[in-house]
């Protein structure tokens, strides 16, 4: 079977999307850090540390839904049977496929959640 | 923006109810004390019954008078002056009320998954197609938690600023000390990093009072270690950190005697660094704070002479003496307090002289020396003198 | 060598008839040889992994054992309000051992020391592939963990809970004694143990499964350990940072904790609890790892939603380590930072329940078969979910500024630990027994123990959460009468004993002698995956072929496969140059690649990890001048081990392993491990590393000028000057390296001496930038810092030169050469990473403070 124009999936674009909720939160952690972590004036509105977050999490949530709905297509495309067992290259790529949607999912809610407190908290209090 | 919560299905559940007769975490005039070591206080009062039961387990425990005793004694806690349910302040109250809204959640879930467990070793092989285990993982472990994971977080998150919204009572300024705590009405402090606590402001030591219905500030730091403040009773815990001072609003919604302690550890005698809140109406309050700014009440008592010949103001400032020592609590007016020893004694002459006496043994890894080698007259005198410093 | 020239002739194996039995008496014989414990006293200088899994195993429940004994006494000392049984200060002796025993000489090594043991028969390796460095681990744990113990006895055991909250714990003034330093260098110690077993089991993992086990026919239990251990990799260098910070304060005064000169308490915390958080989950994976090998067996079925369990090992790999600030989340951080943290522990939430409901659909759609690993399996997981309900209430922040520091943690931790770890392990212990020791545990003792250990965990620990809701803080010796708490304590002490008395059972039933009982079947309870190959009596050769796997429980699924693998009939039947070997394989689909040669029996681990341990407790007691000697003989013992038993250059260089296929027996490069373990050890020290730059950023962050306007840096010439050394050592090194492959001998050992002699002077330079600049580091956190970052780099550049060297005489002595070039080439990955190192330093120390 062609895997020419589709992605070698390998252990490192397994662990992508959720590298990148680390990157993005880490980000976000430091990005506050810089701004609220002397603990000072702490009523001020933080309205640009609430826009960064936000400008960090789209791209951040485009990458997660891009990887996963890249795996879905390319397992879905090779009527992907679950379990994926069978000893062949094939089914290890379903499987990584696989197992990168589901990590892109998991990984999407995660920086979902990461992004809330940006939402709900206006100052560094 | 504040979503309330209403009374909590739980309370429908345990059937909760409150005590008739329960007015206030302890009454006055009693202290729950608290001695180290072996030595048992004589002379201490108990704490009210009063301050059982809140929460009934049902009819059917009504019937054994054995496990009835025993669920009121197990409970008869968890109205005390300690107590998270107590319910005397805003932040500890709302606390209450999600705790018992997630106890329930989580009750019905670890039910739902022990029973699916049971189920499961006892299903039929075949009768159910991998199809549908696949089925229950999604909807069982990916679908339903983290809807009800985001509920909680939204929930959790907005409660958050509101607690630290500003104040619009005092600011008192708390020390937390080995192993004691300095407090500071009036206090000058602001929250920040890489500062101290400014020693501004009139000084108590180990018993704060608070305006009941005021948001009022507390500015937390500390000159040697980690402590952490926790008045469970009103609000939850922040610590006291060296080269920080942090800032806890709390806002009592009941006047009594509550219990503090130190929640984090901080060397030997951290069990024993305890406090107390006093939540009194905005007049108790103001004409408390103008008393603990005058100078000692008693100058001329022979206490007063073996204090300061036996160094004592070394360590402990009495304002309007000689002691100005800023290492020990301010004792100017120890005697209205209602404990000695940081919240372990009950303010007393007896236990007075009992903590000067055998200092070490009642409260182990305390920073003063035990003065036991003194003479008894002596120790008795101090005690008498202490013991008049309204 | 002089044992393979003694060796008879044997022809290759795939000329051999598997069929005769003559032949495969004479390979069993061989084999037998080979892998067999030395006798007598040298028994102790055996490295095979069934040996030294055993002592590790055996070792970890020791000191769980007396951690649990520490337990007992603290509960005893709160079963009464103002108790006296325990005097203070030994109370906090017994709960700060009994955290730190339990966490770091039980839970995380008796995840290491089951994972030596159990790897390689689930992988069907023979060994794993550094079995030297595991002894090494286990020595260092065990001399480290006595010392550790031992301090409690001479009433010097750190006094200040296992989390050494400074400054109580950085200054002489609130803690007087060796307690601190005990707790800090002994732990050391032990995490240069942990990390060592990471690079192997990772590697192990990787490299060493048998032909045909791509990636999706792994068995879950090694997706476990790949995870965790790489979770190790990342979460104990920070750890290791935050000690030196730690010791650097408490030995010479540096003020990183110091508030009055610039530091910060809390950067500790960081540091601590960027490692402790993860390691939550370090020690709760594996077991979950034991309950996904053992519910499909008595499931009678594969596993239900294999890709699930992998989507939630490496999620909550990534995501528990943005959980560190719940343990902070009473510290007064900005509530927005506190939302990021309680963000991700709700996060970590959702594969922890996939895991669950993987196991439920497994069993649902399975045949149970009732055993006492079920029984254990149950109980854990009811005990478990309580405790991760709880874990989800308590990443609340309100509700977990309530509940922090009281009763209520120490039963929601000890319902995750116990249910997550500790219930796991004994269903493990009674389902792996059988390979072990031949013979089964009492199926009647189990379950007294299991109904004893249920009972008793839920009497003494539900009540906790009653108790810490009623206000009752953790570590406290003592607690006043009147607040409701007497008969909550009273109760929790009365389970905690009957919880012991379980453990005690299992104790007994694993003690008691059980000669005359008959042997257990082979594969007891007809499982599926490699691990129930082993015969009963076991062998020491781990599996008698390397078989050609093509399922995920190859037993069930593929046809004669036990019969084939004791025929022989598979991959590597022989020794036949009576050496020990085992195969590698590539990483993603395990095709054959090299036939690894591992060193046998030696004392040389344990000589090494005596004078690392030496070196260690010198230091604790200051006795600086033992502590170098140690520390040089403990150089030299590495390097002689490096010299003999390494990249050796075999007689041959390919090596017939059966069926027609000729491996390499040499390989370099990124198909060999040992090019694996040092990029995952380097991984592992840029992590600590980053540990110590954080340190300076995390400054930055607090102080609103940091580099304080006044004070001066290390100047910008020497550390560009250092820079320049740093470059010109890295690009020495790999043109060195490609010299010598293309032949160039001469040339190649001109480069390495010049790499050498301007790694040298790298290190110098960076050294004397501060150095002329008078930066005193004992005066602020700032000089402090710069010191700290400039020495770690310059120990890099020297121990760079220190390899370059040992390369340089590798290839005089004939022992590095143009076709055999491991050394070389690893020391050229490891000045990628020293010349990245280099780099950052420089950046941080000397450019950084120009663009303030």
């Amino acid at each position: 079977m062609q895997l020419d124009n589709r992605t070698r999936d390998n252990l490192w674009t397994l662990i992508s999307t959720p590298a990148v909720w680390g990157v993005h939160f880490l980000f976000c952690y430091f990005v506050a850090a810089y701004v609220c972590a002397p603990n000072t004036r702490i009523f001020e509105p933080i309205g640009g540390v609430r826009v960064a977050i936000a400008l960090a999490t789209l791209p951040a949530l485009a990458f997660c839904a891009f990887a996963g709905i890249r795996a879905t297509r390319e397992w879905r495309a090779f009527r992907g049977d679950l379990p994926f067992d069978a000893p062949t290259a094939e089914d290890r790529e379903r499987f990584l496929e696989f197992s990168t949607m589901l990590l892109a999912a998991l990984s999407f809610v995660a920086i979902v959640f990461t992004a809330l407190p940006a939402l709900l908290v206006q100052d560094c209090r | 923006m504040r979503i309330a919560l209403a009374d909590p299905p739980m309370t429908a559940i345990l059937a909760l109810t409150r005590v008739p007769g329960f007015t206030g975490p302890i009454e006055e005039g009693q202290s729950s004390g608290m001695a180290g070591g072996p030595i048992r206080q004589g002379g201490q009062h108990r704490v009210s019954r009063g301050t059982s039961c809140s929460v009934r387990l049902g009819r059917s425990f009504k019937a054994s008078p054995p496990l009835l005793l025993a669920t009121l004694v197990l409970i008869s806690g968890c109205r005390g002056p300690q107590s998270t349910f107590a319910d005397a302040g805003l932040e500890a109250s709302s606390v209450a009320a999600l705790f018992w809204w997630m106890l329930g959640g989580a009750v019905l879930i670890w039910f739902f998954v022990i029973g699916l467990s049971v189920y499961a070793t006892k299903a039929h092989p075949g009768a159910h197609s991998d199809k549908t285990g696949l089925r229950l993982i999604i909807w069982g472990g990916c679908v339903f938690p983290t809807v009800v994971l985001t509920i909680l977080l939204v929930f959790g998150l907005q409660m958050m600023p509101d607690f630290r919204a500003p104040a619009n009572g005092p600011r008192i300024a708390i020390s937390g000390e080995r192993f004691w705590w300095r407090v500071f009405y009036d206090s000058p402090a602001e929250p920040g990093v890489a500062r101290s606590l400014p020693h501004e402001g009139i000084e108590s030591a180990n018993e704060i009072w608070l305006p009941v219905g005021r948001r009022t500030e507390l500015l937390l730091g500390s000159p040697d270690v980690i402590h952490s403040f926790w008045v469970p009773a009103i609000a939850g815990k922040t610590d006291t950190i060296p080269g920080r001072i942090n800032r806890l609003v709390v806002e009592p919604t009941r006047e009594g005697l509550y219990n503090g302690v130190c929640a984090e550890f901080c060397g030997t005698a951290h069990a024993q660094m305890a406090f107390r809140v006093r939540v009194v109406s905005q007049e108790d309050y103001e004409t408390y704070v103008a008393a603990q700014g005058q100078p000692a009440a008693v100058l001329d008592h022979p206490g007063l002479d073996a204090f300061l010949a036996n160094g004592c103001g070394a360590c402990h400032t009495v304002r309007g003496t000689e002691a100005d020592g800023r290492v020990g609590p301010d004792l100017t007016h120890v005697a209205s307090r209602e404990t000695i020893g940081a919240g372990i004694l009950a303010m007393n002459e007896a236990n007075l002289a009992r903590f000067i006496s055998s200092t070490e043994h009642v409260k182990p890894g305390v920073q003063m020396p035990s003065f036991g080698v003194l003479p008894d007259e002596e120790i008795a005198a101090i005690a008498a003198w202490l013991g008049s410093l309204q | 060598m002089s044992q393979a020239a003694n060796a008879p002739d044997v022809p290759p194996a795939s000329t051999r008839d598997q069929e005769d039995p003559k032949v495969r008496e004479e390979q069993e014989e061989r084999l037998r040889k080979v892998w067999a414990s030395p006798p007598g006293w040298r028994y102790w200088s055996d490295t095979n992994n069934t040996t030294v899994g055993v002592w590790y195993t055996a070792t970890s429940f020791a000191f769980m054992l007396f951690a649990g004994v520490l337990a007992l006494m603290v509960r005893t000392q709160l079963s009464v309000p103002e108790n006296d049984f325990l005097t203070a200060d030994l109370y906090n002796q017994a709960y700060t051992l009994h955290g730190t025993v339990m966490m770091f000489l039980f839970a995380v090594p008796i995840f290491e020391a089951v994972s030596i043991i159990l790897l390689p028969q689930l992988l069907g390796a023979r060994d794993l592939p550094f079995p030297r460095l595991s002894a090494f681990g286990f020595w260092c744990f065990l001399i480290g963990g006595i010392f550790v113990c031992g301090s409690i006895f001479f009433g010097q055991a750190p006094t200040s809970g296992w989390f050494m909250y400074p400054p109580l714990t950085t200054q002489e003034r609130f803690t007087p004694g060796y307690g601190a330093d005990i707790w800090l260098l002994g732990l050391s110690f032990i995490e240069v143990a942990s990390i060592a077993a990471a690079v192997e089991l990772i590697v192990g993992v990787l490299k060493c499964r048998p032909p045909g086990m791509r990636l999706n026919l792994m068995p879950l239990y090694a997706w476990y350990i790949l995870v965790v251990a790489t979770m190790i990799l990342f979460a104990f260098p920070p750890l290791i940072a935050g000690d030196i910070l730690f010791e650097l304060e408490r030995l010479f005064n540096w003020p990183f904790f110091d508030p009055e000169r610039g530091g910060d308490p809390l950067l500790w915390q960081h540091l601590f609890w960027i490692f402790g958080h993860p390691e939550v989950y370090i020690i709760f994976l594996p077991s979950i790892a034991l309950l996904a090998m053992i519910i499909p067996t008595f499931a009678q079925r594969p596993i239900l939603g294999y890709s699930w369990i992998v989507l939630a090992a490496v999620g909550t790999g990534f995501i528990s380590f943005g959980l560190w600030v719940h343990h902070m989340y009473t510290t007064g951080l900005p509530t927005i930072s506190l939302g990021f943290f309680s963000a991700a522990s709700e996060a970590v939430a959702i594969p922890t329940g996939v895991q669950i409901f993987v196991f439920l659909a497994t069993c649902l759609t399975g045949r149970i078969i009732y055993s006492v690993p079920m029984l254990f399996i149950s109980g854990a997981l009811a005990i478990f979910v309580l405790g991760g309900l709880t874990g989800v209430m308590v990443a609340i922040v309100p509700f977990d500024w309530q509940v922090h520091d009281t009763y209520f943690i120490v039963a929601h931790l000890h319902y995750v630990i116990i249910g997550g770890v500790l219930f796991p392990l004994v269903a493990g212990l009674y389902y792996y027994w059988p390979i072990l020791s031949d013979r089964r545990l009492s199926d009647r003792l189990g379950k007294i123990a299991f109904w004893l250990m249920i009972v008793g965990f839920n009497v003494g620990f539900f009540p906790m959460h009653y108790s810490g809701m009623i206000g009752m803080p953790r570590r406290i010796w003592t607690y006043p009468a009147n607040l409701g708490l007497e008969l909550p304590n009273l109760i929790s002490t009365v389970g905690a004993f009957i919880f012991a008395a379980g453990i005690l059972i299992i104790v007994f039933d694993v003690l008691r002698p059980r000669g005359k009982e008959p042997l257990a079947k082979r594969n007891i309870w007809n499982a599926g995956t490699l691990e129930w190959v082993a015969d009963v009596p076991g062998e020491d050769w781990g599996i008698r072929s390397v078989p050609i796997v093509s399922s995920r429980y190859p037993i069930w699924d593929q046809p004669n496969f036990i019969d084939d693998i004791d025929k022989g009939r598979f991959y590597m039947p022989d020794a036949e140059e009576m050496k020990r070997e085992t195969m590698v394989t590539s990483v993603l689909d395990a095709q054959p690649l090299q036939c690894l040669r591992g060193p046998g029996p030696s004392f040389v681990p344990m000589c090494a990890a005596f004078f690392l341990g030496a070196s260690f407790i010198a230091a604790t007691f200051h006795y600086w001048t033992a502590m170098f000697a140690a520390l040089l003989f403990c150089v030299v013992t590495i390097i002689h081990w490096l010299w003999n038993a390494t990249s050796v250059i075999p007689e041959k260089e390919e090596k017939d392993v059966g069926r027609g296929l000729s491996l390499p027996i040499y390989i370099a490069g990124p198909h060999s491990v040992s090019w694996w373990a040092m990029f995952i050890t380097m991984l592992g020290d840029a992590t600590a590393f980053v540990g110590l730059v954080f340190g300076y950023i995390y400054f930055f962050t607090i102080h609103t000028d940091f580099p304080p306007p006044d004070a001066d840096g290390p100047g910008l010439l020497w550390p560009l000057v250092s820079l320049a050394f740093f470059a010109a050592s890295w690009l020495l090194t790999l043109v060195s390296h490609r010299l010598l492959r293309r032949g160039r001998v001469s040339a190649a050992r001109l480069l390495m001496a010049a790499g050498a002699a301007t790694s040298v002077a790298a290190a110098a330079a960076l050294l004397w930038g501060p150095w002329v600049t008078d930066l005193q580091p004992t005066v602020h956190v700032y000089p402090a810092t710069v010191w700290l970052l400039a020495i770690w780099t310059a120990i890099h550049a020297l121990v760079g030169t220190v390899m370059l060297g040992y390369c340089l005489a590798r290839s005089l002595a004939g022992k590095l050469t143009p076709k055999y070039d491991i050394d070389l080439a690893n020391v050229a990955l490891y000045w990628h990473f020293a010349a990245g190192t280099g780099l950052v330093t420089v950046a941080v120390i000397a450019l950084f403070p120009l663009a303030n």
